[in-house]
């Protein structure tokens, strides 16, 4: 998958760069609209990443040379303008989402890849990771053979982290996934929630799956 | 371009828009149409006064002929005395009478009317028009009135004899021109007299209010103090001067409001900098292994994430206050939404020994609300009622709603908040306590967000507060979003 980065500020594309390539994308960086503009319009990409406010010409004028001369790839906005209308016209010049900075990096991630995922998952029946089975159809998990006592909650909770295992997952994802609480909350919240699945989930057993990784979120994975 | 060729008249424009202009303008029009019609009029009644005292002098003349050579045509000598002395014998607006017989022989006639009339015109003129006062000039271009009638003599009658009479009105004409003139120097006087006067009043009227613009002007940012004193002012500027003094209020208010924030903002942002900044200069002072590194650069990340979520909230807050923000409204229940917070804060309520839970009057709250914006509102409210309420206590969620407004409620039994803190509760950044403000992880700007989330929905916040007993906080909005 190829990633075209248009961002003036050298740092954030610097970040954006390392990042995504350890993400697993191939991805360019260019400096200015005009230079994003011509790389977009001469190589091939599955995504353009966008800052609104470019030198030499904007991100709006970028997105809307690109959809004239047919190009179909995907446009992610990022911008530290955070105004509705502006949103709504991103959207109406084509482009395909939006992300207001600052954001989390794990986030960006998260949508660009929901983004490239073209289409919903094929929903699964069951997840397995380590010796933690999750039963979809019968909402049931067991780890090691052994039935988990889940609430309702908890067990949308552990089947969110690992439909995204090995992926970072961020709080406010979480609340919004789970408890559909779609504002930066308190971060603490999500974090005893976790605590208590911890306990049912990790405690019992040697291996533990869940893993905190500070400052962004939380991850399942079998190992470190 | 320092040199303008316009300003001449661009000042003269400024000088025809000037209210002293307008005012004097006004005055000045009216005092000469005022003026103009009162002499104008008063000069008519005059002139057709005079002109109808020369007349009925006229037909009282005529008559007493008339009765005389009805009644006693052989009296000559009463006749002649009538005709001839008695015009004579006036030194003003003297009467010329002529007696003609039916073949136009001039049978008595007032010494000196030949010298002063064109009889044969007077003749001609009259004959026409019998009985009636004509204007006619003399051969010395004096104005004279004329008429004639005919006169039966005797009665029976045996003929009709000719009167003619004219009658000098110089001296009336002379009275109307000088009337005339004095009419016009009147005109004059008040064309120069009422602009010199009214602008005068004009230039009164308006001093109070160059002076509450003088005022005005030198009041700026930093003297913000100052007030218009309302004394002295006519009470129309009084009130002026009044509004334009609350005005100032609010604008004081606000500007302490500003600076206030503007403090408590750059204490907010340099804390988490100055962290994210010492930690990294330190860390890089020497060579450390990888979990020291990966430890620092958490550390960064955590803080940078608090700047995050305060500049989240801040571009909130700035976002509510645009007049252009607009509300996703849709039908929420508000109990199920209640309920979903509840939900989420259970787990964070639990731990902290306290009870979480909902209490709902009616069977079912419907209003048309923005549902993220009113979810972070409880969000807030309960976690702020978790964070103040001990071990052992209650957090209750209640709501109930009438026709017009629905209220959703938060009240807990936790520390409280003194009472002399309660108004400022809302001000973005006030903490109740200041010791605590960076252990509770808040941004202060929790309860300034709900407080924005009410007014965008056409509503607002309540709270009371028992230091000791518990705290609740009311929200208030409107059920729909029309009106």
């Amino acid at each position: 998958m190829k990633i075209l980065v248009i961002e003036d500020e050298l740092k954030t594309a610097k970040f954006l760069k390392k990042g995504l390539v350890e993400a697993g994308f191939v991805v360019d960086v260019a400096e200015d609209g005009l230079e994003g503009l011509h790389m977009g319009l001469e190589l091939e990409f599955d995504l353009i990443i966008l800052d609104v406010m470019l030198p030499s010409m904007d991100g709006w004028q970028v997105v809307t040379s690109l959809r004239q001369s047919g190009r179909r790839a995907l446009v992610l906005f990022l911008t530290a303008r955070d105004a509705v209308h502006e949103r709504v016209r991103g959207f109406e010049l084509g482009a395909d989402d939006y992300l207001v900075k600052p954001f989390a990096f794990s986030e960006l991630l998260a949508r660009v890849r929901s983004l490239l995922r073209r289409g919903p998952a094929r929903p699964q029946e069951n997840i397995r990771m380590a010796d933690l089975e999750i039963d979809l159809l019968r909402q049931r998990a067991t780890r090691a053979g052994q039935r988990l006592e889940l609430t309702t909650k908890e067990f949308l909770l552990l089947t969110f982290l690992a439909r995204r295992a090995g992926e970072v997952v961020s709080r406010t994802l979480i609340a919004e996934a789970v408890w559909d609480m779609n504002f930066d909350s308190d971060t603490n919240v999500v974090d005893v929630q976790v605590r208590r699945l911890r306990s049912k989930v990790d405690e019992p057993f040697p291996v533990k799956l869940i893993h905190t990784v500070r400052g962004s979120g939380y991850v399942l994975q079998s190992e470190q | 371009m320092s040199f303008n060729p316009n300003s001449n008249s661009e000042r003269s424009l400024r000088f025809w828009g000037t209210l002293a202009f307008r005012l004097t303008a006004g005055y000045a029009l009216a005092g000469l149409l005022l003026v103009f019609f009162a002499t104008a009029s008063l000069y008519l009644v005059l002139l057709t006064e005079l002109e109808k005292s020369t007349d009925l002098f006229l037909a009282d003349k005529l008559h007493v002929l008339r009765t005389m050579l009805r009644e006693r045509p052989n009296d000559l000598d009463a006749l002649r005395e009538e005709v001839e002395l008695e015009s004579a014998a006036r030194r003003y607006e003297q009467f010329y009478i002529r007696l003609l017989d039916e073949q136009d022989t001039p049978l008595l006639t007032t010494p000196g009317m030949a010298e002063q009339l064109d009889l044969p015109l007077l003749a001609a003129q009259t004959r026409s028009r019998p009985d009636r006062a004509l204007a006619m000039k003399g051969r010395h271009g004096q104005s004279f009135r004329v008429t004639s009638a005919a006169a039966p003599v005797g009665s029976p009658p045996s003929q009709t004899d000719t009167i003619q009479i004219a009658i000098d009105i110089s001296q009336e004409q002379e009275l109307l021109a000088r009337f005339r003139f004095w009419f016009w120097a009147m005109l004059l006087g008040s064309f120069v007299i009422f602009p010199l006067v009214g602008y005068q009043i004009a230039l009164h009227g308006i001093r109070p209010v160059e002076q509450m613009t003088t005022t005005a002007r030198h009041i700026s940012s930093t003297n913000l103090h100052e007030r218009i004193l309302p004394d002295g002012y006519p009470v129309e500027l009084a009130s002026l001067a009044d509004t334009f003094n609350q005005m100032l209020d609010r604008l004081e208010e606000s500007f302490g409001r500003i600076s206030r924030f503007s403090a408590d903002i750059a204490h907010d942002l340099r804390t988490p900098v100055n962290n994210i900044r010492g930690e990294a200069e330190v860390a890089l002072a020497r060579a450390r292994s990888a979990d020291e590194y990966r430890d620092v650069v958490e550390s960064c990340l955590e803080e940078a994430v608090r700047l995050s979520d305060l500049i989240g909230d801040l571009l909130f807050l700035a976002r509510a206050e645009s007049p252009l923000t607009h509300l996703r409204r849709e039908r929420v229940d508000v109990a199920e939404l209640l309920g979903g917070v509840t939900e989420y804060y259970e787990a964070s309520a639990a731990d902290g020994g306290v009870s979480l839970t909902t209490r709902f009057d009616s069977e079912q709250v419907i209003a048309e609300l923005d549902r993220t914006l009113v979810q972070r509102a409880v969000g807030n409210l309960v976690s702020n009622a978790l964070a103040h309420t001990p071990p052992g206590g209650a957090v209750v969620l209640g709501t109930n709603a009438d026709s017009s407004t629905i209220r959703i409620e938060v009240s807990d039994t936790g520390i409280g908040i003194p009472s002399e803190a309660l108004p400022r509760v809302f001000d973005r950044f006030f903490r109740v306590d200041t010791s605590r403000s960076q252990g509770s992880g808040g941004t202060g700007l929790g309860l300034s967000i709900v407080q924005s989330i009410a007014q965008l929905h056409g509503g607002n916040v309540e709270i009371s507060s028992q230091p000791g007993q518990g705290t609740r906080v009311t929200l208030h909005m409107p059920v729909s979003g029309a009106g």
